[in-house]
């Protein structure tokens, strides 16, 4: 069956993806998505071939051990809905840890959400104004240099034009990160990179044992390229 | 030892403390929980909290059609809470280890000894370590007479317990049968005995004892004989039953069925949803425990089952539904059940599976129904390479019937052909062995016989063979296995016989099948086995990784348990078996003379066409061909 639409018709979905669900893959995201837009009983645009899918696009994939508030999806739809009825039907059909906080028909692609911006919270052993301090000076170093581990071994990599700013704080006993990081698909930062950083120049959570130390990530906000609000 | 406190942070301290941890492990997302569709209650109404546990991976115990429907049915009852418990994966055992961290249910992240019940399902020899392994992270004694009066009841259900001798010394009770009714009577007599202030563990278990489908394996004694076999099992008082007949469910029509599914996050091996069509088989093939252990056959109305996938499609949105029983193709009404579900499943996208094709009954109209363009790939299961060892077993395929349907199969686009046989059947010979090769290369050559603008692309047929092994309830339930030595041989002997590279030839270590034996026939006997190879932390040895034969052959050896006494002798045919407890329905005189029959090689007939008086129709129920 050849589905016919004079445009490819889009609806956009903000959602978040916290607590529990930060363990979830983006993978698996996908496929547990795939199962709530059928559920949600929206009118759905299909793939076409021998495996018909709905069609979802996602912006800027989260991995995992990250939370956020800032998570987007496209939906393929074969008729204009009215917005509050597809975000009521889409939240009917989720938990409370997957919300969909908006849906809006885009004006703007994913290729224009430029920088990232995470919170994050370091809880180490030692956090102090005066740790604090060091990390900020890792932050604001010159060269922000790390290992990264490729298919073809390890390469040390400057982090640093991929990084719009980062500043950490000592607050409620712990070490606080913001940081505004590139979400461009060419040079897209994982934040994990950040805490690595910190961890290799500032000996931050370093203890061996695991449930001692830990550290959450939140992606609050996404920016177009002159740092107005993606949407 | 974990101190008691420990166990009952629950999921605040997956919250909080664990994230370190769940970072450092394969799959986090199989412990966390959170599924939708996934059952909360609110602690203080409920009077009874039970676990399914599962022993193996989250990914294979969210496919499992028995566990999916007993949490829907406990879980309708307003003051039971049924949650579910998966065995950690090997890294995350160590971690729990490490830390001290007590395994938990998923639904309220509570540790496993906060609960009332914690019920097993033994689906198979190869988890009876890793159940096990569960109650030690559980913090509980392996024992049932070492654990405390306060601690949960443990119970065993699933297919396993049709011999729950070697695993029965470490449950308080053991569930026979089908358990939807059971297992709310056994909850019910809990709550009230509770609730009166009758309550003691052995008060409740002498109760329970009375209840039909129930095993108390406490109340029992067991004698042996001086060779070694058993003299009798003596119940400890006189209203204790001599033998346990299992349950079934009668009306398969009426029984519950689950609305709504658990959706699990990460990706399971069968995700997708399962209309279970009917219990039981018709068929009757000597070497199959389920074939006799689920009769007698009791079918759903196609309108029923019409309902309940369009129900379970609209609450899962899954884009797939698989048609599962014994023998798909035996359903009776198959046909009106195929087009009553295709009405809606072409508009909405939803693809129909059915995994178990009878080669006798294949046709081409079937195949175009279901999902035959996703996979290029098809499934026939001749189990023997000779007629004369096919009519030995009774599986009742002719070699004519494999073509035909690899025909169909061909024209119809698949090209991947899969094979199913057993090696070590009884009466096997060398020559048996060589026909199932010769049989390989027919259905290579009816490839190349068809026109050559008909063929399917690159012809390619998997021969996968498995070893035989003798189940307890069967005809071939008295039989000596193949020795390792033997079954090795025989699958050498195959490798040579297949010479065309069109043919892909796939076995198994023998060495699982020898303890899977050993596990599937044992008595009281191996439990201090297993308790050694829990204590020394064997567990999921369901994955080829984990299973480690020379630590089973060391812990037998120091348990002073003989091997070959279980698995390469011949059961005599007077003997007093472990199973003789347990009461399938099927008599053991049927058994025996299938058995005789097999040695005969004469078959017997379906039982659509006509009863052998097996004797599962005392167990009454609506069935569809029991006189």
């Amino acid at each position: 069956m050849v589905q016919v639409t004079p445009e490819k018709l889009f609806i956009r979905i903000k959602f978040r993806k916290t607590g529990r669900l930060q363990y979830i893959s983006h993978l698996d995201l996908v496929r547990t998505m795939n199962k709530i837009v059928v559920r949600s009983g929206l009118p759905l645009w299909y793939t076409e071939g021998f495996n018909p899918k709905p069609k979802m696009v996602f912006a800027a994939p989260l991995s995992i051990g990250t939370e956020s508030h800032f998570e987007f999806m496209d939906l393929r739809l074969t008729e204009r809905v009215d917005t509050d009825l597809a975000l009521e039907r889409l939240n009917a059909n989720m938990t409370d840890e997957l919300v969909c906080t908006e849906a809006y028909y885009p004006e703007s692609p994913f290729t224009a959400l430029r920088w990232l911006k995470y919170e994050m919270e370091l809880v180490t052993s030692g956090a102090s104004e005066e740790l604090a301090g060091k990390c900020n000076e890792a932050l604001a170093s010159e060269k922000m240099e790390i290992l990264k581990k490729t298919k073809s071994g390890e390469t040390v990599v400057d982090i640093k034009p991929l990084v719009h700013s980062a500043t950490a704080r000592f607050e409620d006993g712990k070490i606080k990160i913001s940081a505004i990081l590139s979400a461009d698909p060419s040079s897209f930062l994982n934040p994990e990179y950040v805490v690595k950083l910190l961890r290799e120049r500032c000996n931050v959570l370093s203890s061996s044992d695991l449930t001692s130390e830990h550290y959450s990530i939140l992606r609050t906000e996404g920016y177009f390229f002159d740092m107005t609000l993606f949407r | 030892m974990l101190a008691p406190s420990v166990y009952l942070k629950g999921l605040e301290m997956l919250e909080k403390n664990m994230s370190s941890v769940l970072k450092s492990v394969s799959k986090p997302g199989r412990y966390v929980g959170g599924e939708y569709n996934s059952v909360k209650k609110n602690k203080d109404e409920v009077k009874c909290r039970f676990a399914f546990c599962f022993p193996d991976t989250y990914e294979i115990g969210m496919s499992n059609l028995g566990v999916r429907i007993l949490y829907d049915v406990l879980n309708r009852e307003k003051d039971i809470w049924c949650e579910r418990v998966y065995a950690p994966w090997t890294d995350m055992r160590e971690k729990m280890q490490e830390y001290s961290i007590p395994l938990t249910a998923q639904e309220s992240g509570d540790a496993m000894k906060a609960f009332d019940m914690l019920a097993f399902s033994l689906q198979y020899e190869m988890c009876y370590t890793t159940a096990l392994g569960m109650l030690r992270l559980a913090g509980l004694k392996l024992y049932a007479s070492e654990r405390e009066e306060c601690d949960p009841v443990v119970i065993a259900g699933g297919p396993c317990v049709y011999n729950p001798e070697p695993f029965a010394e470490f449950f308080d009770l053991i569930n026979v049968g089908e358990g939807e009714e059971v297992l709310v009577e056994i909850c019910r007599l809990y709550i009230e005995m509770k609730e009166n202030g009758s309550y003691t563990k052995s008060a409740f278990l002498r109760r329970a004892s009375q209840i039909e489908g129930v095993y108390i394996p406490s109340l029992y004694e067991v004698e042996y004989n001086a060779d070694g076999t058993i003299k009798e099992y003596k119940p400890k008082y006189p209203d204790t039953p001599k033998k346990i007949r299992k349950r079934i469910i009668e009306d398969m029509d009426k029984a519950p069925y689950p609305e709504k599914l658990v959706m699990p996050y990460i990706e399971t091996v069968h995700d997708r949803i399962v209309l279970e069509v009917y219990r039981g088989c018709i068929r009757g093939c000597r070497f199959c425990q389920a074939g006799m252990v689920y009769r007698p056959i009791r079918e759903k109305s196609p309108e029923v089952l019409c309902k309940q996938a369009r129900c379970l499609f609209d609450n899962t949105g899954y884009d797939e539904i698989s048609l599962i029983s014994l023998s798909i193709s035996d359903y009776s009404e198959l046909p009106r059940l195929t087009d009553s579900l295709l009405e809606w499943t072409d508009e909405k996208r939803v693809s129909l599976s059915l995994p178990s094709l009878r080669i006798d009954s294949f046709s081409e109209e079937l195949m175009q129904k279901v999902s035959s363009v996703r996979t290029g790939g098809i499934t026939f299961a001749p189990e023997a390479g000779t007629q004369r060892l096919r009519d030995v077993i009774n599986k009742n395929v002719t070699e004519e019937d494999l073509l035909r349907s690899v025909n169909i199969a061909y024209r119809g686009g698949k090209s991947n052909i899969k094979l199913y046989f057993m090696n070590g059947l009884p009466t096997e010979t060398l020559e048996d062995i060589e026909g199932i090769a010769e049989l390989a290369k027919r259905v290579v050559g009816q490839y190349f016989r068809m026109p050559k603008e008909e063929r399917p692309k690159g012809v390619g047929v998997t021969v996968s063979v498995s070893c035989f092994v003798p189940k307890p309830h069967t005809p071939f339930q008295w039989e000596a296995q193949d020795s390792y030595e033997m079954l090795m041989n025989k699958q050498e002997h195959l490798k040579n016989a297949i010479t065309d590279r069109r043919i892909r030839y796939t076995y198994h270590d023998a060495k699982v099948s020898v303890i899977e034996a050993l596990l599937a026939r044992g008595d009281r006997r191996l439990a201090p086995v297993l308790e050694l190879l829990t204590n020394e932390g064997v567990t999921l040895e369901a994955w080829d990784e984990n299973f480690d034969y020379d630590k089973w052959v060391s812990a037998l050896d120091r348990a002073g348990v003989d091997m070959s006494f279980y698995t390469t002798r011949g059961f005599g045919l007077d003997e007093v078996l472990p199973w003789d407890i347990i009461d399938i329905g099927v008599t053991k005189a049927y058994l025996r003379r299938e058995r005789d029959k097999a040695y005969e090689g004469k078959t017997t007939p379906s039982c659509a066409e006509q009863c052998s008086g097996c004797g599962a129709n005392k167990l009454g129920g609506k069935n569809k061909w029991c006189r």
